[in-house]
């Protein structure tokens, strides 16, 4: 031995401690973290809903002083009983960025300057009203999101629809989950999903429709997972374009090309009828057939405008449309074998057997999806899956209030948090519980999401505010719309808590409050409604996006409709709000209950939550213990015969592949909260590009090369990524659209879906470049 | 030689000395690691090479196929140390510690063990389970010593293995503190009785554990491009 003896003592002596170490504290993480002065005695934990996704996970905020340290799952929720994903247990580390906007900044001479925030709401007022002056009502414009907390987009749509008059009030939701309203209203004529999450420790079978839960709903394929484990039957079916971390996870992965899942789904319909695996008795009972117009366009060009019309149909004429869908016909269009698509069909027709089936955004982000969302549901009707503990075609969200603000306050054109626009009986509510005269509600819909941002830069609108959103990332073909909202003439608001591309373009930046600064409310996926407490104070001069908007009212001259006090205002907004949906179809718990549960979900009636709706057994405003459609005049859910067409822009010899994007586990959206997360950074610091590895052999890429996605708007160059979490199928590329260093969106087309007006990001044509 | 008796006492001394002022300074310094250190940690991570993640499914077949009562096993028997032992740097193939053959002289069949896990008589011991028991030529990597002596002595170093836990707050999940290729299988290591007690998860019924646990690929924090590249 070579040791000397001082070496080996010193050795000995390390060893022991580190030995006392571990013997004085079992199990220690010697952890990382920047120590407070504060004991960690001094914790107070409050339950706040997540501040990320859709699913609404509870989560208990630890406070120690004025600071939130940490997280927990609330295991009082009967959504993610106690368990987070990494973003949630990390989502208080959002609040601590040190670029943090803490005061307004108003552009002067071409520079953000740091300004009072009185002083800058005066502006965005005097601009505002400039304006409506100069250009009309129809020039100032509100854009919203998904994330707004529900009093933010309430307060919004009595601004803009009731006081000023203008239906410019859109949301980043329009991108992200416009058709599965639609297919909900077409089909139901009520939107949201009829069934909950407890479905999910129901069903037999998943079935899941270009959805990757593992990554975008993890706490949810958890539980999908424990089913299948604790269960010996449980499949999980995985209806995928791309190998994902969900393919791995799932009892069969199928593999179809883009676009085709609109012939599959009708595939399998096809199959149920000829198998005699169709529900009769619910058929008869429950059912209607309709048809609507065929070949409705894209949308790509400015003023694009469609209006669909409904045809009564019978079942031998929906027999007679499917005709054209065999899964051999099918097999050639989407390179699914037949026999897969009647193994789909079998566990659909199966009696015994209870499916769910969920998606997000592979049928929404669909120039027909609406469409795929119709005939989703159909599989569901025609066998009777639906409605019941575990039989549930469900539309997963993808923002913590996407159905709470936008689709059931109705922060998008046509909508009032009650109803449509066009109809008079909505006006004249909306214009009672607002306190407005019923005329200043302009009966006609202006622009949706896509159009506003088109007529912006026409100049048709002159005045945007944007809050809690970032369209210099998220818009496709997004070179056009920030070109667009940087002209001479064009004033941007932009409501923040970080520098981002959107507030690169802003005249005036409002710093925001983020949700545990502030009061709020969130609504979940699966109705439920979610109260969060102010835990910590507001860093600096930032103020409660909701605030923002009443200050902006009251200098407008609008005192009356915004009269509440700083103590009370988000309580009293509930309370005005809540009369709008004062009905058991749809009424909402009170402020007093919300406050003291891990969230509540509507309807609520009789101090009761009905999981389950349009089903007599749970749902108290059907007439009757059987099914009641009550959304719909005949009471009937409807079938509707929606053909195949193709995508807007398909692959050909010139751009020969598929452009797909979408999000990783890590980061949220735009990536402008999980990127100063070190954990969620420091684990995917960068975009990249999926490629197949026998497309990038015959590219002459490996690993890491820098590969040119080009298409007929934009290109982009990024690094390679072949055999990694995801793997296309091959002539398809896929990339996260989280880094704003790689803006994606350059290369993507803004054709959308002709009834929801929603985007495909999923589907444009590319070719790829070595460089 | 000469004073058998007291040489050894007097090193018990200075060594027990030794030990009694250096606890609270190493307790102290294992509590608060600098930022330096972490950043360091940071780099080694840097290294991590992903592109093997389109086989990561085996966590979720292995989730599938390990019993509740496994999942619930416990045992304390082997210790952090003694794994580290076995291995010539952090990640390196452990040796071989036990015989090749039974008593009858008939070869072990290394997964009959190692593949499953659970307690195994001869041994009087709970296995500990390989995380890619898909790889079955086993001694191509694991070898059994047979001698104690050195060919000739070796300056060998290598780095300090991972620290564990390495939250970002307290409470959150700690990131994947080492390499994971050909280790995609959290549960072989993480989960049963024949694991390393420190490194026993508490919550093995979670099963999607990439959801909250990460590794760690890059060193530094996110910062904004000056000007956004506009192709």
């Amino acid at each position: 031995m070579t040791t000397s003896r001082r070496s080996f003592i010193k050795a000995m002596a390390l060893n022991s401690a580190a030995l006392a170490a571990t013997a004085i504290f079992p199990g220690i993480s010697f952890s990382a973290w920047e120590k407070t002065d504060l004991p960690s005695g001094s914790i107070v934990w409050s339950k706040t809903p997540c501040r990320f996704c859709g699913t609404g996970c509870s989560l208990l905020v630890g406070v120690s002083g004025d600071k939130a340290v940490a997280v927990k799952g609330d295991p009082n929720s009967s959504v993610n009983k106690g368990l987070c994903c990494v973003k949630g247990y990390h989502c208080v580390q959002i609040l601590y960025g040190n670029d943090r906007f803490k005061t307004a900044y108003v552009r002067k001479n071409g520079e953000l300057v740091a300004t009072p925030i009185t002083e800058a709401l005066d502006l965005v007022a005097q601009k505002m009203g400039e304006s409506i002056q100069k250009t009309g009502k129809d020039s100032v414009a509100i854009y919203g999101s998904g994330q707004w907390s529900i009093p933010d987009g309430y307060t919004a749509s009595k601004l803009f629809k009731g006081c000023i008059g203008t239906n410019n009030v859109e949301a980043n939701a329009r991108l992200c989950m416009a058709s599965a309203v639609t297919g909900c209203l077409t089909s139901f004529g009520l939107d949201e999903p009829m069934g909950c999450y407890e479905d999910i420790d129901h069903a037999d079978v998943f079935v899941t429709w270009g959805n990757n839960m593992a990554e975008m709903h993890p706490v949810l394929f958890s539980r999908m997972l424990a089913n299948r484990k604790s269960k010996n039957h449980v499949q999980i079916i995985d209806l995928t374009t791309r190998w994902t971390r969900s393919s791995q996870a799932a009892d069969k992965s199928i593999l179809f090309e883009p676009q085709t899942d609109l012939a599959i789904a009708n595939a399998i319909c096809h199959e149920i009828i000829q198998n005699n695996w169709v529900n009769w008795e619910f058929v008869k009972n429950h059912v209607s057939f309709h048809s609507g117009k065929t070949n409705i366009g894209y949308g790509t060009q400015d003023h694009f405008s469609f209006t669909d019309e409904a045809k009564t149909e019978d079942f031998d004429a929906y027999k007679a449309f499917l005709a054209d869908y065999t899964p051999e016909r099918v097999e050639k269009l989407s390179k699914v074998p037949a026999e897969d698509i009647k193994y789909l069909a079998s566990l659909f027709g199966d009696p015994d057997k209870r499916v769910t089936s969920f998606w997000t955004m592979g049928m929404n982000q669909h120039t027909r999806g609406t469409w795929i969302n119709n005939l989703v549901y159909n599989i569901h009707l025609l066998t009777g899956k639906i409605s019941s503990p575990g039989n549930s075609p469900f539309s997963l969200t993808g923002q913590p209030s996407a159905c709470g603000t936008v689709r059931e306050v109705g922060t998008l054109t046509h909508a009032l948090p009650h109803g449509v626009v066009m109809n008079q009986k909505d006006r004249e509510m909306a214009a009672e519980i607002w306190d407005v005269p019923v005329e200043n509600i302009d009966p006609k819909p202006t622009y949706h999401t896509v159009e506003m941002f088109r007529a912006l830069d026409r100049g048709d609108i002159t005045f945007m505010w944007i809050q809690v959103t970032n369209p210099m990332v998220t818009m496709p073909n997004l070179k056009r719309y920030r070109d667009g909202a940087k002209k001479e003439g064009r004033f941007i608001v932009v409501s923040e808590i970080y520098p981002t591309p959107t507030s690169d373009v802003a005249d005036v930046i409002l710093p925001s409050a983020l949700w545990v600064e502030r009061e709020g409310f969130f609504g979940n996926s699966e109705r439920r409604t979610q109260h969060n407490a102010q835990l910590v104070p507001k860093p600096g001069e930032a103020m409660c996006n909701t605030w923002q908007l009443i200050q902006v009212a009251r200098r407008l001259g609008f005192e009356r409709q915004f009269p509440w006090s700083q103590e009370t205002y988000i309580e009293d907004i509930w309370n005005e709000y809540t009369r709008f949906h004062d009905s058991p179809k749809h009424r909402m718990a009170p402020y007093k209950l919300l406050k003291e549960r891990s969230g509540v979900q509507w309807p609520f009636v009789n101090g009761r939550e009905t999981k389950w709706r349009y089903n007599g057994q749970y749902d108290p405003a059907c007439d009757g213990d059987s099914f009641d459609f009550y959304g719909k005049p005949d009471h009937r859910a409807w079938i509707w015969l929606r053909p195949y067409e193709p995508a807007a822009e398909s692959p050909d010899t010139e751009y020969p592949f598929w452009l797909n994007t979408g999000r990783v586990l890590e980061h949220w959206h735009t990536g402008s909260m999980t990127r100063r997360i070190p954990i969620l950074h420091k684990a995917v610091p960068e975009s990249y590009v999926e490629i197949n590895p026998e497309d990038a052999k015959a590219l002459g890429v490996v690993n890491g090369s820098l590969v040119k996605i080009i298409s007929r708007r934009g290109e982009m160059a990024m690094k390679a990524n072949i055999n990694g979490r995801g793997n296309p199928s091959r002539g398809q590329v896929f990339v996260p659209f989280f880094d704003e260093n790689y803006l994606i969106n350059e290369v993507t087309l803004d054709a959308f879906c002709p009834i929801s007006k929603q985007p495909d990001y999923k589907k444009c044509a590319v070719k790829l470049e070595k460089v | 030689m000469e004073i058998p008796s007291r040489k050894p006492a007097k090193l018990f001394f200075l060594f027990a000395g030794i030990c009694a002022m250096a606890i609270p300074f190493i307790v102290f310094s294992a509590l608060s690691i600098g930022s330096q250190e972490r950043g360091s940690q940071e780099m080694a991570a840097q290294t991590q090479d992903l592109s093997f993640d389109h086989n990561g499914g085996v966590i979720f077949s292995a989730y599938d196929d390990t019993t509740y009562a496994y999942m619930e096993g416990n045992s304390t028997a082997r210790t952090l140390e003694y794994y580290y032992t076995l291995r010539q740097y952090p990640g390196s193939p452990p040796y071989i510690v036990h015989d090749l053959e039974d008593e009858k002289g008939q070869p072990y069949e290394c997964l009959s063990c190692h593949g499953k896990g659970g307690f195994t008589q001869s041994m009087n011991r709970f296995t500990p389970v390989t995380p890619h028991p898909e790889q079955s030529y086993c001694r191509q990597c694991h070898v059994k010593p047979v001698t104690e002596e050195m060919f000739k002595a070796t300056d060998w170093k290598s780095v300090m293995p991972p620290l564990l836990g390495r939250s970002a707050l307290a409470g959150s999940p700690p990131p994947i503190a080492h390499d994971i290729q050909m280790r995609e299988n959290c549960i072989a290591c993480h989960v049963g009785p024949g694991t390393v007690s420190v490194l026993r998860v508490e919550h093995p019924m979670r099963g999607n554990c990439r959801q909250c646990h990460l590794p760690q690929v890059a060193a530094g924090l996110f910062t904004r491009a000056p000007q956004p590249k506009q192709q």
